[in-house]
């Protein structure tokens, strides 16, 4: 999760003021705009080294940093 | 040939050709008046403003939405009478909306209702009809009032589904929407839940789709040059009800006299 969350801040987030926590909700307010919704997917598939489902990329299994940590573990 | 009746619905006079085309009997073309009659009942106590547009749509309000990057294949194209210009028929109501709104500022939150004819070249099969009705509430204003009204709205048809006794889920969709087909732009959709549909059983027993909630973000604002007073772009949205659709789905379900009675007598449309 330490890794996930080094890459929404310092690098997802990098222009912006604001970070995010483990538990905070990424999609509120347009923090991850569309761009950086599908740089988080590649950034997740090369990590595991595998494309993840389509039927699994839906919003309960992306709300925060711990629930992609939970849903997608790193191999 | 054309109008030749490539099926029918059972225990009713609902052919539909194998081009897609419909041409209901009277009973229930009553029950498609009906049903019209009630979705705009409830368009206009939400406080909508209501307006009609032509069946036929400039090609370059097509371009400017991206329809023909995202759907092709679907466009049906027709002759204009003064040969300038090209036309198409409308695939759906709501890009009306954006034209008649394009390089303005809203007033405030807007709500727009419209119905009209609506084609779309899809496959035919048991659902998909090449032309069919469409009532659609449009909704522009800043993020929070666009959710609000999506919600809403969702929450207003599956109340009215309940009342009528039809049977229907409310699910996030899966085929794409206004952004394309790409991988990327279909996951977009999806994980941001931009379109949920409720669907109804279908007559061949897959469930088919007989309204949907959309969430277009900033889209066609943008492209539009649609603003709030600000002059940042406005969000949009819409609630978009196939009228042909809710007819077949209840007289699946409860045959045409039972259903056209049911909708007569629903009363719940807050």
């Amino acid at each position: 999760m330490e890794i996930l969350l080094k890459f929404v801040n310092e690098d997802l987030l990098a222009d912006s003021q604001e970070k995010v926590a483990p538990d905070t909700a990424l999609f509120d307010e347009g923090r991850i705009d569309s761009l950086k919704i599908l740089r988080l997917i590649a950034f997740l598939e090369v990590r595991s080294g595998k494309k993840i489902p389509d039927e699994l990329i839906v919003m309960d299994r992306f709300r925060t940093i711990e629930t992609i940590a939970k849903n997608f573990p790193e191999r | 040939m054309l109008n030749s009746r490539a099926w029918t619905l059972p225990h009713s006079d609902f052919p539909i050709s194998d081009d897609g085309l419909l041409s209901p009997g009277a009973a229930e073309t009553t029950l498609i008046h009906a049903l019209e009659s009630r979705f705009r009942e409830m368009a206009l106590a939400a406080g909508s403003e209501e307006r009609q547009f032509p069946t036929v749509i400039a090609e370059e309000i097509l371009d400017l939405s991206e329809y023909f990057q995202s759907f092709p294949q679907f466009a049906s194209a027709v002759n204009s009478p003064n040969k300038r210009g090209r036309y198409f028929l409308s695939p759906a109501v709501c890009y009306h909306c954006y034209q008649l709104l394009m390089n303005s500022a809203l007033a405030g939150d807007t709500l727009l209702t419209c119905q009209g004819r609506c084609f779309r070249a899809e496959s035919a099969n048991d659902s998909h009809l090449w032309e069919f009705t469409m009532r659609e509430v449009v909704f522009l204003g800043d993020c929070g009032f666009v959710r609000a009204q999506c919600d809403a709205w969702k929450q207003r048809i599956a109340r009215w589904a309940a009342q009528l006794g039809l049977t229907v889920n409310l699910t996030p969709a899966k085929d794409p929407f206004f952004l394309g087909e790409t991988r990327g732009k279909k996951l977009l959709q999806q994980i941001k839940e931009l379109k949920y549909e409720l669907t109804a059983p279908g007559l061949l027993g897959t469930d088919v789709p007989v309204a949907s909630f959309n969430l277009h973000e900033r889209f066609f604002t943008s492209r539009f040059e649609v603003t709030l007073t600000g002059g940042e772009p406005a969000y949009s949205g819409c609630a978009a009800f196939g009228i042909e659709r809710w007819c077949m789905a209840l007289i699946a379900q409860h045959g045409v006299n039972e259903a056209l009675r049911r909708v007569e007598e629903s009363d719940d449309l807050r």
